[in-house]
């Protein structure tokens, strides 16, 4: 467990470097594309239901995300921890995924 | 790790978010600065090579934007050069029309300015950009803003009309030597620039060098229009006059613009 979380501590660091310094050149139409923000959404969609690791993890990338920006420390946070709260509460009332209920 | 979202556990939860949320909005700058300093440099790293992915990609996606603005600027291009080529006419058109004016062309004569379209130089003729709609008539006389006699008028259009050059060979008018009233001949076209002037009486002396105007006995072109320069004086016995090789003034490659003259 804490291994998983040290390995997401580091990558969620290199994700927020990347999303600041690499990824603000590639803009689509005015918008930039947010690894993190789809990191944490694909992490939590398939996640097992019962299980909040990922809420964790949209902790940890919020505050990478939120030390790399000109926003107060916790802005990306609660929005990520916001994120990943809704899609788990929603996948374990609406949805089923048979291969992740195993 | 179950989840379950009880009363007990939302309240903890959010207590310790809003103290952790305190504690580093606090000391904000000394967390940033901290993470700033190791990260600079894989920053920089990250940053340069973004730069020049994007670069790149953005020059890939914008090719064919590229060819099209490319083709713009050519489009461009040549209408800037069709509209330097029209100041350089009207420069020289003005040019033109400065020297008719410092001779005092238009005091003499009612003149139109009119444009060389083409030159049939084997032929002896030019074609002047102004016709009938500009009041052109056949055997008006056209002259240079120098006051060099080229020619008249053979055929006229709607808005163009032909030039018969006075080296033509079926041109011939009288003419005289400048300041010698009483020495007169006939001056008649020979074909490629060449003149000659005819009929000049052996009494009356010509000596190369000079200058031949036209006459207005004939009544085809008004009194001292320059024509051109004696070359040589051919003079045989058995013939009652004598003849001169005449050089014209005229260099009919180098003009661009010529006056019609209207009224004399």
């Amino acid at each position: 467990m804490y291994k998983k979380i040290i390995i997401f501590i580091i990558l969620f660091y290199l994700l927020a470097l990347i999303q600041t310094s690499f990824m603000v050149h590639f803009s689509v139409w005015g918008l930039i594309p947010n690894l993190i923000f789809l990191s944490v959404v694909i992490w939590n969609i398939f996640e097992k239901s019962n299980n909040n690791f990922g809420i964790y993890q949209a902790f940890a990338a919020g505050f990478f995300l939120d030390i790399f920006s000109s926003r107060i420390i916790g802005f990306n946070i609660i929005i990520l921890i916001s994120l990943a709260i809704v899609i788990k509460l929603f996948l374990k009332s609406y949805v089923r995924i048979p291969f992740l209920e195993k | 790790m179950r989840i379950s979202f009880d009363k007990r556990q939302v309240l903890i939860f959010i207590v310790i978010t809003v103290l952790i949320f305190s504690f580093l909005n606090i000391f904000q700058k000394e967390i940033k600065s901290f993470f700033y300093s190791f990260s600079a440099p894989i920053q920089k790293v990250f940053w340069q090579i973004g730069e020049r992915s994007s670069n790149f990609l953005s020059a890939v996606l914008r090719a064919r934007d590229l060819k099209s603005e490319k083709d713009d600027l050519e489009f461009k291009n040549q209408k800037l050069m069709i509209q330097l080529a029209e100041l350089d006419k009207l420069e020289e058109e003005n040019k033109s029309l400065r020297q008719a004016l410092d001779l005092g062309l238009e005091k003499d004569f009612k003149l139109a300015f009119a444009r060389i379209i083409s030159k049939d130089i084997s032929q002896d003729f030019i074609l002047i950009g102004k016709g009938k709609k500009d009041g052109i008539l056949e055997n008006m006389p056209v002259i240079t803003e120098q006051k060099v006699l080229i020619g008249r008028i053979s055929e006229t259009y709607e808005k163009f009309s032909k030039v018969m050059l006075i080296s033509n060979k079926q041109s011939s008018f009288d003419a005289k030597i400048l300041n010698q009233e009483e020495c007169s001949g006939v001056i008649k076209g020979l074909g490629g620039f060449n003149l000659l002037l005819d009929l000049i009486s052996l009494e009356n002396e010509v000596y190369p060098g000079d200058v031949i105007v036209t006459s207005y006995l004939g009544g085809i072109f008004p009194d001292n229009l320059l024509v051109g320069e004696v070359k040589k004086i051919r003079k045989t016995d058995i013939e009652s006059f004598k003849q001169a090789d005449i050089e014209p003034i005229f260099d009919i490659s180098k003009s661009k613009n010529v006056f019609v003259i209207l009224e004399f």
